[in-house]
């Protein structure tokens, strides 16, 4: 921009030192300067645009200002020139310059030092910096109840005479601290004059908390101006802050905001504050300016209606705030405005969702009309969730349609909603009142009601509901010329007389929009009418045929027309006429001394309002010979009656029908059923289950009415009560004839079907015959299907056997109880004299065929039972004997020994049971004495014994085992048979016989050692008798075959052994033995035993 | 917020100017004794209720179980609160003076507490009815307590306005907490006026 030069000329400067320095230093000088000053030169060109800055705040004046070079000091002269289309020159001795704004291009700028030092600059807008002036604060004002600042200040536009773009920037600080809590910038035109702007700011603390400083700069945008454009300086501070004017310490008050929003509370305390809280929660403290806090709350939720409360609390105080959170108000829905009565159009609307403020913060509405710039308004107060709002707008005079603007607002908000309506079609009458009811005729009525309301414009329509008794309601509507505030007639016509109405009425227009609610209900009766026909008549003959008892029955309520007082009764002939009169309503009978002549009978009921058409029914019936009775069967209450269609029956039938059970003239009751019916369904409360009626069905002509079929038939059947009475007509051997009689029909119940006959053996009072059991093989059962037959005879039984009879009726409806009988069947001789016959000729044929055997084979008997006793003389058993004992042991069984009883002293305890061996051999007889010993087992028992030979064998392994006193089989000779203890009690006293005693099986040995003379001192030393005495012997065995030889006491057959222990002494296998003596064994134990029996 | 001071009534300080009792007192004033302790009593019964009722209205803090604040009064309410001693050595007409002038400001404050709570609790009848009944009450404890007053033959002391200007334009806040202070107090002095009638009673036996 600038070049610093050095001239030589023309310079006072140089000159001055000219005339100070030496010629030869001068060049000494010039050369160091030169090297000085193109080193500074250099320096100068690189630092130029430093050097001189030039500034505008006005596009019109530029302010350039530069440094003096080096060596040169602060208010050195010199000369400043600057060359625009002029050449300008100024003397200063300040280094600043303001030159008014240059033309674009380059322009030399010199500066002159009065030295001869020169600079040079080359001036350009471009190098120009555009810094306009710091803006000037006007006003800075604080809303403390809002928390908002207002800023004014001027744009000084006056400055510029053309418009220009200018951004400000206002930056707020907060006390202590002094933070930047808000920088905001905007755009203004500058337009060439003065211009006073304000800027508001809201803070989100409220102001009275903290001192807040604002400050503003600006920035024009001069579209013309080429050089550098620059923010301003800040303007001055200006401070806002607050100054106590009431008690209140917490801010903000009483606040009303939106629900979910956020916001800071806070508290100006002298003292500490302790804890901040809204509502339940504690929040954590701000610290602000002194002692001051605050609590920043967000996503505040909805208030409850007297607001949510803001605590803080101090050592010695709290300090509070109510805030209020809701919602602005919603649209106003479902708006609707209708007219009652055309004098006032009421609008209502749901006010949707709840704003949550309640008193003087809920909502307000506004119903403006846009057409006649009417409104009203709805101040609520109260708190109402969703209930309806209404407002009412009085109708204008000539105007129909309506523009309305329904607006709601609240601390928070407005909404609204519009409607447009033409209220003509828009009418909703209230509901119609004072009805009244009029009688026109028995049939017509006039109703009238009253409804108010301006109508006269329009027509009504009207509804009304005619309710009558047990009938669907019915509704008619009508158009009613409409009137203001009158009362409407309607003539309500085909109505039925004498019958109770409820009439009520609603009310609309004929654009239909709405009904009224219905009126009240009003309750009429009709007048009366004349009876529509004569009541339903029907006539019989008393049961000595000489009254006719003529029936009608009450007219139905819609036929009467009215209520029935009396009735008159007349019987006409061709001769004469009988009439009875005044007959008073509730009887419905009269009866009349008749002739046999027929006579037409005429019934008239009479009301109040006259009387009825006669119904006429002839005397006497139509003779008809081919009735037949027939069953039916109902079902429920009814029963089902069908015939063939007759056209000879012009009039109708009538079925009437009876007790079967009652005296004649039988009449319960009767129903007429057109002529073109062929069925009727007879319905009746007094039908009952199980009773039998009769039906008759008659046919009308004109002549009069004929018995045209007769039905007996039940309802229901059931089944009989009692059973049917039945005897036994006769009784055989093998068959019984069954007579019964019929049940009565009052006890049948039913139609009888048959019969159940049930038969089994058995014997009264036994538990078997007491009932028949279903499925029981033994009981026969007969059913009798034929009602007519009345007997039965049961065949095939048994002679001389009892009986169980039941006989049950049966109906449809089940099967009665039972009447039973128990006969018994005769005795069948013939077959008693065979069973007897037969078993006596057997038995005497058997008899003649054995004895002639018997004889034919007498020697071969003999020699079997029999055989010759051979003679003891002849006996060779001792040399037998001998050559035996002397031969194998297995022989020893040959030996005949005679048992000889010994005594045994047993001194066991009876701990030790005596061993008894092969108990099958043993006898119970003979096992008994074995037991007789065992009550007195401590005392020493003395027995006699008969050590069984065949045991011998058996015995003698266990004796080397257990010793030989165990192993004697003890038998109680002595308890068994007294008379032959005697002998061994003779044989005790003797004490050499009581020292020794010997087993049995020595005997043997001894008799073998010694000689056989010697044997009768050895049996007695030995202390053995035979058990049986010898006396007692033969008495008791007289077949023996040795007993004649009683004295030998080596006879082994028929032994006393034998006897007592009835043990088999001789093995039957024994070949050396003789058959016989098996065979006579078994004989003489057969009859020994039978003495003891 | 309002700390406030508790200054003597003036009805107190007036106390030395009253005349002395008069001679042509009536003779039995046992039975408007009778009558205003069994309606003290009465109130006694309802007054923790009434308490309830309001704080639980207010919202959180106050209507947080436990809720109380004794440093929070009213320089228009007396306070109920009396050192035993002080109250001791009262006599009747000194009492009776001063449970009149507390019942006096009560029906005042309670008046002002129903409008206040119409305000921001428009739909509570109930609290509404209470603090009405409230008033109602203290009102006819202050017709028997001159009653009583005239039957002893003391002068009844002219109604005077309480509240003053003090209470308009209160914040919501400040009308919570003077609703609380007039309910509370209101049970303090009917507690208190209990104890003055049942001394009274005992004095004056029917």
């Amino acid at each position: 921009m600038g070049v610093y030069s050095w001239w030589k000329q023309p310079s006072w400067m140089v000159g001055s030192q000219k005339r100070r320095m030496t010629p030869n230093l001068p060049w000494l000088l010039s050369a160091l300067m030169l090297l000085h000053l193109s080193v500074q030169a250099s320096s100068l060109k690189r630092g130029a645009i430093q050097s001189l800055k030039c500034t505008t705040s006005n596009m019109q004046v530029w302010d350039c200002t530069w440094t003096e070079p080096p060596g040169f000091s602060s208010g050195t002269v010199k000369e400043v020139c600057v060359r625009d289309r002029l050449r300008s020159c100024h003397r200063l001795e300040t280094t600043n310059i303001k030159v008014a704004a240059l033309s674009p291009g380059d322009h030399e700028v010199t500066v002159n030092y009065l030295n001869g030092f020169q600079s040079n600059f080359t001036l350009n807008e471009k190098d120009v910096s555009f810094i306009p002036d710091a803006p000037e604060v006007l006003s800075l004002s604080a809303d403390f109840t809002t928390s908002t600042l207002h800023l004014k200040w001027t744009d000084k536009g006056s400055a510029f005479p053309y418009p220009l773009k200018a951004t400000w920037e206002v930056k707020v600080l907060r006390h202590p601290r002094m933070e930047t809590i808000k920088l905001a910038s905007f755009n203004t035109t500058l337009n060439g004059r003065d211009t006073v702007h304000q800027w508001s700011w809201t803070s989100d603390l409220p102001l009275e908390c903290a001192p807040h400083s604002v400050g503003i700069r600006r920035y024009i945008n001069h579209h013309r101006f080429s050089g550098t454009k620059k923010w301003s300086a800040w303007s001055f501070l200006k401070n806002i802050s607050w100054t106590p004017d009431s008690e209140t310490n917490v801010f903000p008050q009483d606040k009303v905001i939106l629900a979910g929003s956020d916001i800071t509370f806070c508290c100006v305390s002298p003292t500490k504050v302790l804890s901040g809280q809204i509502g339940k929660t504690f929040c954590p403290l701000i610290h602000l300016y002194g002692e001051n806090v605050a609590i920043r709350v967000q996503n505040i939720s909805v208030s409850e209606n007297s607001g949510t409360n803001v605590v803080f609390t101090t050592e010695d105080n709290v300090y509070g705030t109510v805030v209020f959170a809701g919602y602005p108000p919603d649209v106003p829905q479902k708006l609707n405005c209708e007219t009652h009565d055309f004098k006032e159009i009421i609008c209502s609307w749901n006010p949707g969702r709840p704003t949550g403020l309640v008193g003087p913060r809920n909502t307000d509405y506004i119903l403006s009309e846009s057409i006649s710039g009417k409104s009203v308004v709805l101040k609520r107060f109260e708190t109402l969730t969703n209930e309806s709002c209404r407002l009412t707008f009085q109708m204008l005079p000539d105007q129909e349609v309506y523009n309305f603007t329904l607006t709601g607002h609240n601390p928070l908000g407005q909404a609204e909603s519009v409607i447009f309506i033409n209220v003509t079609e828009r009418v909703a009458p209230h509901v119609p009142v004072s009805l009244k009811v009029k009688d026109i005729n028995s049939t017509v009525v006039t109703l009238s009601w009253h409804l108010p309301g301006n109508f006269a414009t329009i027509n009504l329509l009207c509804q009304v509901e005619i309710c009558k008794a047990n009938s669907e309601q019915e509704v008619r509507s009508a158009t009613i010329k409409g009137a203001e505030d009158s009362s409407y007639l309607l003539a309500v016509d085909r109505l039925n007389p004498y019958t109770v109405y409820t009439f009520r009425v609603r009310c609309s227009t004929e654009t239909f929009w709405k009904w009224s609610r219905w009126s009240n209900e009003k309750r009429h009766l009709t007048s009366e009418a004349t009876p529509l026909r004569g009541p339903d008549t029907w006539r019989e003959w008393s049961s000595d045929g000489k009254n006719l008892i003529i029936y009608w029955k009450p007219l139905p309520i819609s036929e009467a027309n009215g209520k029935i007082l009396s009735y008159n009764v007349s019987c006409s002939s061709n001769e004469e006429t009988q009439s009875l009169s005044e007959i008073l309503d509730p009887q419905h009978r009269a009866e009349m001394q008749l002739d046999k002549n027929n006579y037409i009978i005429s019934v008239v009921a009479k009301n109040s309002a006259g009387p009825s058409p006669p119904s006429k029914i002839a005397s006497m019936e139509i003779p008809n010979d081919d009735v037949i009775v027939e069953q039916a069967v109902g079902m429920g209450k009814r029963i089902f009656l069908t015939w063939h269609p007759d056209p000879n029956m012009t009039c109708d039938y009538v079925i009437k029908w009876c007790n079967s059970s009652r005296s004649e003239p039988c009449l319960m009751d009767w129903i007429k059923v057109p002529s073109n019916s062929t069925e009727a369904v007879i319905e009746s409360d007094q039908f009952q289950p199980g009773v039998r009626y009769n039906f008759y069905l008659y046919g009308c002509t004109h002549q009069g009415y004929q018995l045209l079929r007769s039905i007996i038939g039940y309802i229901e059947e059931l089944a009989p009560i009692v059973a049917p009475n039945f005897t036994v007509e006769d009784t055989s051997a093998d068959s019984i004839l069954v007579k019964w009689e019929d049940i009565p029909v009052e006890e049948l119940r039913g139609f009888l079907r048959g019969y159940l006959f049930y038969f089994q053996k058995g014997e009264r009072d036994t538990p078997k015959t007491r009932s028949f059991e279903t499925g029981h093989s033994d009981i026969k059962l007969k059913n009798i299907t034929d009602i007519s037959q009345k007997t039965l005879r049961i065949a095939d039984l048994q002679g001389k056997t009892s009986y169980h009879l039941v006989l049950r009726a049966y109906t449809h409806g089940g099967l009665g109880p039972e009447k039973s009988m128990f006969v018994v069947t005769k005795e069948n001789s013939v077959g008693l004299i065979i069973a007897i016959l037969i078993p006596v000729a057997v038995a005497v044929i058997v008899g003649v065929v054995t004895s002639i055997l018997c004889y034919r084979k007498r020697e071969w008997i003999k020699e079997t039972f029999y055989p010759d006793i051979p003679n003891p003389e002849n006996c060779k058993a001792l040399q037998f004997q001998k050559s035996l004992c002397e031969g194998s042991s297995a022989l020893k069984t040959l030996e005949m020994n005679p048992c000889t009883p010994n005594n045994v002293e047993v001194l066991e305890s009876r701990s030790i049971v005596p061993k008894i061996e092969d108990t099958e051999i043993i006898s119970p007889v003979a096992e008994r004495p074995a037991e007789s010993s065992e009550p007195d087992p401590e005392n020493h028992v003395v027995v006699s014994y008969c050590p069984p030979i065949i045991e011998e064998e058996i015995a003698n392994p266990t004796a080397d085992e257990a010793g030989g006193t165990s192993q004697v089989v003890y038998i109680d000779v002595q308890s068994m048979y007294q008379p032959q203890a005697k002998p061994e009690e003779e044989q005790d006293s003797d004490p050499a016989v009581a020292a020794g005693y010997k087993p049995q099986m020595r005997l043997p040995i001894n008799c073998a050692v010694e000689d056989t003379a010697a044997e009768d001192e050895a049996d007695k030393a030995a202390g053995y008798r035979p058990q049986a005495n010898v006396n007692t012997w033969n008495l008791v065995s007289p077949d023996s075959p040795r007993s004649t030889d009683s004295n030998s006491e080596i006879v082994s057959f028929g032994s006393p052994c034998s006897i007592n222990s009835r043990q088999f002494l001789i093995p039957p296998k024994d070949d050396d033995s003789p058959k016989s003596n098996g065979g006579g064994w078994s004989f003489t134990n057969f009859f020994q035993n039978k003495p003891n029996d | 917020m309002w700390t406030l001071l508790c200054s003597v009534p003036a009805p107190l300080c007036l106390l030395s100017l009253l005349p002395p009792l008069s001679p042509a007192a009536p003779i039995s004033p046992s039975e408007p004794i009778s009558q205003a302790y069994s309606l003290a009593l009465y109130m006694q019964k309802n007054t923790s209720t009434l308490l309830q009722t309001y704080l639980q209205y207010q919202g959180s803090p106050f209507s947080d179980p436990g809720f109380s604040a004794p440093e929070l009064q009213l320089s228009s309410l007396p306070p109920a609160a009396v050192s035993f001693k002080i109250w001791h050595a009262m006599d009747d007409a000194e009492r009776l003076r001063q449970a009149q002038g507390a019942f006096l400001a009560l029906t005042q404050h309670l008046q002002l507490v129903g409008d206040d709570q119409s305000d921001l609790n428009p739909g509570t009848p109930i609290l509404l009815a209470q603090l009405g009944a409230a008033r109602l009450r203290a009102q006819g404890l202050l017709g028997n307590m001159a009653a009583i007053m005239t039957a002893l033959g003391l002068s009844i002391p002219p109604e005077e306005d309480t509240l003053g200007l003090v209470p308009f334009g209160a914040s919501a806040f400040e009308r919570k907490c003077r609703g609380y202070i007039v309910t509370r107090e209101y049970g303090h002095w009917t507690d208190r006026a209990v104890r003055d009638l049942a001394l009274l009673k005992a004095k004056y036996p029917a």
